[in-house]
């Protein structure tokens, strides 16, 4: 492989990197507010929560980024391929990561906001200084996962015209006819970035854990 | 955009059909995936720590990569170093495979997950091996293991959609090439949505219903 | 309860007002859209050399590239390529994901009853590839009953199917989401032929000719290749635009000497849209 096609694959794979981590974070947000509105006794806001976790965990992204990108303009929203592609991905992540938070704040000790209620702390710094912190530890390797989950989930973005990682190998195994080759230098620049967020993610759980009571 | 579900109507036999290879495909991937993952995770519990060191590398190979690239890999790949396999058994190995690493950590979490006082209990009051496994090892960890199960399953219903990539006539296959051809492409996309999202609903009803039935066996850890 | 009601009202209407206005806004002309912007969109698949390829070097090239750069400069723009798989590229077409396509796409009676097509650029008569050596496919006829691959929701593919039909024993087909991983299965032997233009697999053949071969003759209906816009009333003076530089470009040679670059040969193709036998 030429010096020049490693560098276009390098390039692609940071690519997948952006898109993958701006998902990840704007998934995040919208997870909170959905895990926000899921456990809100109101059931104007639990029933959307509800449905929408179930609608994108239940859709392949594949037909969901379809969906994104060749249906909403019907209703006047249309988008790039780049902005399609990542808010597949973050709808997709937020449903999953808004799982992920509900557990984490169902699992802060009932013990600790009742001691937190005696000593007179407002809802609000329950949250702030309890709930929050204890089910972000609690979420964290959850997090980590999905993070994974949602680098290899954008080898899919390219049916909405975005040339990441997995494209990019497709096309040039094909234009060298090498596909050994060039699939698996694809896996192994996945399998760096991934093991890369693993063990940053391992690490920053032993550093949340340094705070522990 | 225009619906008009009676043009999918018209094919039915063939969504059909999709359908079928869809549902069989995931069956067996995930049935064989939970097999091999099982034995994965008993092979690094109890075998020599080469084999241990050796499955672990393969495991997080196949779960730091896209099922996409292990599928082109498998499948455009293959031919080169004399793997050449038709495309179903391509994308039932692929998936299988892929299946089984998850499925021998969902696995591997269950084995640790068991307290050893309850298998201690049970050899003071003179079960067997076999029934220490049956009765209380095999129930206990299934309990445990069974909700990471079903979102294994999940997972993987929707994985299938991508063996159309590599020419599986399955649902996404069929309803694509429906939508193609009767330019019904807003109907198409609909459609599978639809089929997939009742299918995870499903998986996760039956999976709520097994756990309920397995209640019993439940502990608090 | 009450409070919740008239909130829901109100935010279902502000959702249809935003979700209203832009459809109710006055279509824009394309082609002034399009040169105020200094941009022309372009869908395209990047997997049919060697119209719309990724060559050796990673870059995109083919005759598409060409053409499009001579367009750009007669209408005094810069294009900008959207890469899709191919059954994709129609979908976006008319989600107006990008102002035309490229392709380019067989004319064919079903897709001129959608869609607006551009003066032909090349012949699309389909043919078959095999493998080099194959001595058991000597005419097209001798498909019949094998398995035969083609691509996804492509002209190519229905051709291969009707003429199928007129085998004995038919014509078991395959469908590929593009013409790459056809040719990759017919050189793994999974296969038996690829049915494409003829313009496409003479261009494989010669440039694998230890691995491909064609049989001829062709068994397709005589047919042209020719870029798509949509009949959407604001696109027409885009796609008038774009007839006229083709055409511009056939008279002074342009796009002959294109053809003879990429296809080694030039195409007797007509100066309007003609009636297709497919």
């Amino acid at each position: 492989m030429s010096l020049r096609l490693f560098e276009l694959m390098l390039w692609a794979a940071g690519y997948t990197v952006v898109i993958s981590a701006i998902s990840i974070v704007i998934g995040l947000g919208i997870g909170l507010l959905v895990c926000a509105a899921k456990l809100s006794p109101n059931r104007l806001l639990s029933l959307p929560a509800t449905l929408f976790i179930s609608f994108f965990r239940g859709v392949p992204l594949l037909v969901q980024l379809l969906l994104i990108y060749n249906l909403l303009p019907a209703v006047g929203i249309s988008v790039p391929s780049v902005v399609a592609a990542v808010v597949g991905l973050s709808l997709c992540t937020a449903a999953y990561q808004a799982e992920n938070l509900r557990g984490g704040f169902n699992s802060v000790p009932k013990g600790l906001l009742e001691a937190a209620d005696m000593v007179g702390l407002t809802p609000w710094q329950q949250l702030k200084r309890i709930r929050a912190p204890i089910a972000f530890r609690l979420t964290l390797p959850a997090l980590v996962n999905e993070a994974i989950l949602i680098l290899k989930a954008s080898s899919l973005i390219s049916v909405v015209g975005v040339i990441e990682l997995t494209r990019m190998a497709q096309n040039l195994a094909a234009s060298t006819y090498k596909p050994l080759l060039f699939y698996s230098v694809a896996g192994a620049l996945y399998l760096v970035i991934c093991w890369t967020v693993a063990g940053g993610g391992a690490l920053a759980e032993r550093m949340a854990r340094v705070g522990r009571a | 955009m225009s619906l008009d579900f009676g043009l999918m109507l018209e094919k039915l036999p063939e969504i059909l059909a999709g359908l079928w290879v869809t549902i069989w495909v995931w069956v067996v991937a995930t049935a064989l995936g939970a097999a091999l993952g099982f034995l994965v995770a008993a092979a690094r519990r109890y075998g020599p720590p080469p084999v241990d060191w050796l499955l672990r590398l393969l495991v997080e190979i196949l779960r730091g990569t896209p099922f996409l690239v292990q599928l082109f890999l498998l499948y455009f790949g293959g031919p080169f170093v004399g793997l050449r396999l038709e495309p179903i058994p391509a994308g039932l190995i692929g998936l299988t495979v892929y299946a089984g690493a998850y499925f021998s950590e969902i696995f591997r979490a269950g084995f640790d997950a068991v307290p050893r006082g309850h298998v201690e209990a049970a050899q003071c009051v003179g079960l067997s091996r076999s029934q220490i496994l049956r009765r209380i090892l095999l129930p206990e960890m299934t309990m445990l293991v069974l909700p990471q199960c079903v979102n294994m399953a999940i997972l993987l219903i929707k994985e299938t959609a991508i063996l159309s990539i590599i020419t599986v006539p399955e649902m996404t296959m069929v309803i694509g090439a429906i939508g193609s051809q009767q330019y019904a492409f807003a109907d198409a996309m609909f459609l599978l949505a639809l089929f997939y999202w009742v299918l995870v609903e499903i998986c996760g009803l039956l999976g709520r219903i097994a756990e309920a039935r397995l209640s019993k066996f439940r502990f608090a850890a | 309860m009450a409070m919740n009601k008239r909130f829901l009202m109100k935010a279902m209407l502000g959702l249809s007002l935003a979700l209203g206005l832009p459809l109710a806004a006055h279509a824009e002309d394309t082609l002034a859209k399009v040169k105020s912007a200094g941009v022309l969109k372009v869908g395209t698949e990047t997997a049919f050399a060697p119209f719309d390829f990724i060559n050796e070097s990673g870059e995109h090239a083919g005759l598409n590239v060409d053409m499009f750069d001579e367009i750009g400069k007669e209408l005094g723009v810069k294009i900008e390529w959207v890469t899709l798989p191919w059954d994709g590229v129609l979908p976006a077409l008319e989600a107006g994901k990008f102002d035309m396509v490229a392709g380019p796409a067989t004319i064919t009676k079903a897709r001129l009853e959608r869609y607006r097509f551009t003066i032909p650029i090349a012949e699309a008569t389909v043919a078959l590839l095999k493998q080099a050596g194959d001595d058991s496919l000597s005419k097209p006829e001798d498909i019949a009953g094998k398995l035969v691959g083609s691509g996804k929701a492509t002209a190519q593919l229905a051709q291969l199917q009707e003429f199928g039909k007129s085998l004995k024993g038919g014509v078991e087909t395959r469908e590929y989401v593009s013409f790459n991983e056809a040719y990759a299965d017919l050189a793994a032997g999974r296969i038996v032929a690829v049915a494409n233009s003829l313009p496409n697999i003479a261009y494989v053949a010669q440039q694998q000719s230890d691995t491909f071969a064609v049989v001829k003759p062709a068994f397709g209906q005589p047919s042209y290749f020719g870029f798509i816009g949509t009949k959407k009333p604001e696109d027409q003076s885009l796609l008038d635009a774009v007839d006229a530089a083709i055409l511009k470009m056939k008279q002074d040679g342009r796009l002959g000497k294109m053809q003879e670059k990429w296809f080694g040969t030039t195409f007797d193709t007509p100066d309007t849209v003609p009636e297709p036998k497919v």
